[in-house]
């Protein structure tokens, strides 16, 4: 790409020379010119359908890109393949118009588990490979035709622990009495695992907590909301809204409640208990520029137990692979979502129960948050 | 002046042709696939319309656009008066750091501002701090994340935009009519209200139709002041394609948001004259 477009500059700059020295009628510019705009053009739908020689992983951005950078740094070497990642967010919406338009950026993405299904029902992905995944490596998380989970989070409680004394919140009811735990609370504004936490909050147990009682949830979020200073919409806002005080308890990532943690020398602390599991997705958008053939080599490297085991060392993202538990330092089994003791105490979020409800439960929730 | 031979004729035309094909390949043809899409997504008909005039959420939406947008269109319109007032009376000197304080503000990058006001309203932050400090409050007043936050970054991001096409106005008022009146025996609140005032309309009308119409739109400021409580038009739209990727409402909806602008600038026009709108940027 670079040195095409460096190729292209300097034609123009020879040809614009010639121009002024005379040597180039005017027309002869304007045509030459015109040749080049068409090479240029040209070159671009050809990359679309060749293989590129590189597989684009989007996430969603901050220390996740450097996070996976590192994580899957043996890519190149394995494969002959150049690893590129991009954090600009594989929304529904965004692969949607990226297949659509017949522009696709994107090799692999890390996504949602529920769009993977409903971008896959759509016929918005390639189907994926599992003679090349090996799909027994999954223990924890969805397998299905156009996504397979690649690791997991949680959402859990952190908390200012100067904010409640010695008390500790351990469960959904806990953060929903103000009496006991007073002060602001935030939670996630997309809603994910919102009606969970509600719902178990509410008394439900997690056996019964699917299919969700989606109208018992939003009551209870609204008997909430007056203590709700804000719903965060980054990993980031909700990092900066735990870390300044702002609010005394929040529902986070596991991922950002350590990096909290760390930053605030243990003054916010976090806890698994009551967590809602949720495992993220490799997807690979129709069309990808690479080619299906390296997007599902790529998969089938990144679920490698002894990869799974690098994310979680770069980024604490939970293993989706027994195996891959087996290998992990007892440090980082106590931060893993799904090493055995922390497993035990939280909840799998049900991701096809997401994928089809999402869409007009998602829109009843902002309503009522008040958008 | 020598007739244009047809060579030059030639030139002109090829020179200018580029400017309509770029307005119907960037424009009209994006917005009548819009248009497509609000027909035809997810299936062919009018649901989508239908839906915009019977669904409480949306109309919830619609409305609370319109009501920010007028109140900060007042609010702004009212302030630049008092700015541009302040400027057509104040020496060289003056006129100059009025014109350099606004001119900064209109430079700086908007979510430059919006974060600083995020942080200077928020519950920790220097204002509700101060008042803590001096007992005038017992807890954080809620002056961000809400309504209130989006109207002030809005406020402070159109005053510029009201106080530009004011001067010029302001500008054209002639101190010998202003001194008539007073030699007349017109009181200071008289020449204000019977004289300055009427002349001055013109531009005040100008800046806001510019403000209401550039609100309309407002995206980054209401999403990172409002704090997801007052979604406006634009950030409903972005969340239906992108979030809910539900394109054909978030088409519907994007032509609700054109037909509004359309609408407001066919009332200033016709109640001012377009030209008095577009002169007021001159």
């Amino acid at each position: 790409m670079k040195e095409k477009q460096e190729f292209l500059e300097d034609a123009l700059m020879v040809a614009a020379e010639r121009m002024k020295r005379g040597r180039l009628s005017r027309r002869g510019f304007n045509a030459g010119l015109a040749a080049l705009m068409g090479s240029a053009v040209m070159g671009a739908a050809r990359r679309a359908h060749a293989d590129t020689g590189r597989v684009v992983v989007v996430n969603w951005g901050g220390d996740a890109v450097p996070g996976f950078q590192k994580a899957y740094a043996g890519f190149g070497e394995a494969s002959g393949l150049e690893l590129l990642v991009d954090g600009s967010g594989p929304s529904e919406g965004a692969v949607k118009t990226q297949v659509n338009s017949g522009a696709v950026r994107w090799d692999v993405c890390d996504g949602e588990m529920y769009s993977a299904y409903r971008l896959g029902r759509d016929e918005l992905l390639e189907a994926l490979d599992y003679d090349v995944i090996d799909k027994s490596l999954i223990d924890f998380g969805d397998v299905h035709d156009h996504g397979v989970a690649n690791y997991t989070y949680s959402y859990v409680i952190a908390f200012d622990t100067e904010a409640f004394g010695d008390r500790r919140p351990t469960s959904w009811k806990d953060f929903w009495d103000v009496e006991t735990f007073p002060g602001k609370r935030t939670l996630y504004r997309w809603m994910s695992a919102n009606l969970e936490c509600a719902l178990l909050a509410d008394g439900v147990t997690p056996e019964e907590l699917y299919p969700l009682d989606v109208d018992r949830a939003l009551a209870k979020i609204e008997e909430l909301l007056p203590h709700i200073l804000t719903h965060w919409a980054t990993g980031a806002e909700s990092q900066q809204l735990l870390r300044d005080g702002e609010v005394a308890m929040g529902q986070v990532w596991n991922t950002r409640a350590a990096l909290i943690k760390e930053d605030t020398g243990g003054r916010v602390d976090w806890t698994f208990d009551g967590g809602i599991i949720s495992p993220s997705v490799w997807m690979v958008p129709k069309g990808n520029p690479a080619g299906a053939k390296a997007a599902m080599d790529f998969i089938a490297y990144a679920l490698r137990p002894e990869v799974q085991v690098k994310l979680m060392e770069a980024y604490a993202m939970g293993p989706v692979s027994a195996a891959a538990n087996d290998l992990l330092s007892p440090e980082l089994a106590l931060a893993n979502p799904t090493s055995p003791e922390n497993f035990s105490k939280q909840v799998l979020l049900n991701n096809k129960w997401h994928a089809d409800h999402y869409g007009e439960t998602l829109e009843r929730y902002l309503a009522l948050i008040g958008a | 002046m020598a007739s244009p031979t047809s060579e030059t004729l030639k030139i002109w035309v090829f020179l200018i042709l580029p400017l309509p094909v770029l307005v119907v390949l960037g424009y009209v043809v994006p917005t009548a696939g819009v248009l497509g899409w609000s027909f035809t997504l997810p299936e062919p008909g009018v649901q989508n319309y239908a839906a915009v005039l019977e669904a409480q959420r949306l109309q919830t939406v619609i409305w609370r656009t319109l009501r920010i947008c007028l109140l900060t269109t007042v609010i702004s319109v009212g302030l630049a008066y008092l700015i541009a007032y302040r400027w057509r009376f104040a020496t060289p000197r003056g006129r100059q750091l009025i014109e350099l304080v606004v001119l900064v503000s209109f430079w700086l990058s908007m979510l430059i501002r919006a974060f600083a006001w995020l942080v200077l309203l928020r519950g920790d932050g220097v204002i509700n701090q101060t008042l803590l400090w001096l007992g005038l409050i017992e807890a954080p007043l809620p002056l961000v994340r809400n309504e209130f936050g989006a109207v002030l970054g809005m406020v402070h991001f159109m005053v510029p935009f009201a106080v530009l096409p004011m001067l010029n106005s302001f500008r054209e008022v002639d101190d010998r009519v202003l001194n008539a009146a007073r030699s007349l025996g017109a009181t200071p609140g008289q020449v204000l209200r019977d004289i300055f005032f009427p002349l001055t309309l013109p531009g005040m009308a100008a800046a806001s139709g510019i403000v209401f119409i550039f609100s309309l739109g407002s995206f980054v400021t209401p999403a990172l002041l409002g704090g997801g409580r007052a979604v406006m038009l634009a950030e409903y739209i972005y969340l239906q394609m992108f979030q809910l990727s539900n394109w054909g409402m978030g088409a519907t909806l994007a032509i609700v948001l054109m037909a509004m602008v359309v609408v407001t600038a066919l009332i200033f026009g016709r109640l001012f004259g377009f030209k008095n709108i577009v002169g007021g940027l001159k």
